[in-house]
């Protein structure tokens, strides 16, 4: 009765290493593309403040410090940004994405004091601004996919090195013992057989 | 006797905790892909209630491969199946809209029979990598 039960609770642990094992690999493979992505934002994303960089310090030549701030400062305007889970093998990541309404540079500015070399400063600095939306999201979604892998692999050892072995081991111990009160009744009922027979002979 | 009486308690409360994190993330009730472009914020809620957002580029995208019949008998999220015994993935497909997709974004034919879209394991991080929230796993 208890074998049966263990022999099911073994098959049963190995499906589930099975299934633990095939997650974890899936989280790697989400891990490891999230860090080649967030590389290559990352370094698109200095490119970017490099360039925005370059044409802010254009325009302040172009404009003078004084006037590029008071332009600057009329030219505010709220952003949107939406924000929501998915859910990658149980693990749920945030996404952001900015509302596409109207461009940054459309809206407050007025038209006069103004030049093309600080419209496209404004341009590279809204190209800042969303792919540091999208370097945040995949900061995110790094750190939970590797706390996630870490709690997974921990369970994986677990079922691997110490639940599986254990009941592995007491299958083998009581299939041992069943086999030894197997072979201890056979000498039994031999020893019984032999003392019969010798009673028999006796009697004749 | 060797003892495990901790596997005793653990087995099945771990089963029944893994078994609810696998699950979690399947659709209640997938949506079509037509319905889902009128939405402002497009999402479908997963088994444990939380909700499930898709990206609207990645629904553009899709929408871009496909005509307006397809984009109303497209389900989303596209469900990967991924069985432990099997080496490559399996994906669900009446019409084989889902087939044309794969091949779209791999660039290469994918194998389509028997209403099953197969796909091998290096494949799964291209489709990944285009379709992030449009897909989703499933464990069996």
């Amino acid at each position: 009765m208890e074998l049966t039960r263990l022999k099911r609770r073994l098959k049963l642990a190995t499906r589930i290493q099975k299934i633990v094992k095939d997650r974890l690999s899936i989280l790697v493979m989400e891990f490891m593309q999230t860090v080649r992505e967030c590389a290559s934002v990352k370094e698109r994303l200095l490119d970017e403040f490099a360039e925005a960089y370059k044409g802010f310090s254009l325009a302040t030549g172009y404009h003078g410090y004084m006037n590029l701030e008071q332009e600057l400062m009329v030219s505010e305007k709220d952003i949107k940004v939406s924000a929501g889970t998915r859910n990658v093998a149980g693990v749920r990541i945030p996404i952001f994405e900015i509302e596409k309404s109207e461009s940054l540079q459309t809206k407050a500015r007025p038209m006069i004091d103004t030049s093309s070399v600080l419209d496209r400063s404004t341009e590279l600095s809204q190209k800042c601004l969303e792919t540091l939306i999208q370097m945040a999201e995949l900061q995110n979604s790094l750190d939970l996919l590797g706390a996630e892998i870490n709690k997974v692999k921990r369970v994986n050892n677990a079922l691997e090195f110490i639940v599986i072995p254990s009941i592995d081991v007491t299958i083998k111990y009581l299939t041992m013992k069943f086999e030894e009160r197997d072979r201890e009744e056979v000498a039994r009922l031999k020893y019984v057989k032999q003392l019969i027979e010798k009673k028999e002979a006796y009697a004749f | 006797m060797p003892s495990n009486n901790e596997s005793d308690s653990f087995l099945p409360d771990y089963l029944k905790g893994e078994l609810r994190t696998l699950n979690a993330q399947l659709p209640r009730r997938q949506k079509s892909l037509g319905t889902l472009r009128k939405e402002q914020h497009p999402h479908i809620d997963c088994n444990d209630g939380s909700p499930h957002y898709f990206k609207k580029d990645e629904i553009e995208h899709l929408a871009r491969m496909l005509d307006e019949k397809e984009q109303n008998s497209l389900m989303l999220p596209i469900i990967l199946e991924i069985k432990s015994d099997e080496m490559g993935i399996t994906i669900r497909s009446k019409e084989g809209i889902e087939a044309k997709i794969f091949t779209e974004i791999l660039g290469m034919e994918v194998s389509y029979k028997d209403d099953t879209v197969r796909i091998f394991k290096p494949q799964l991080g291209i489709i990944r990598k285009t379709l992030k929230t449009t897909t989703q796993y499933v464990f069996l």
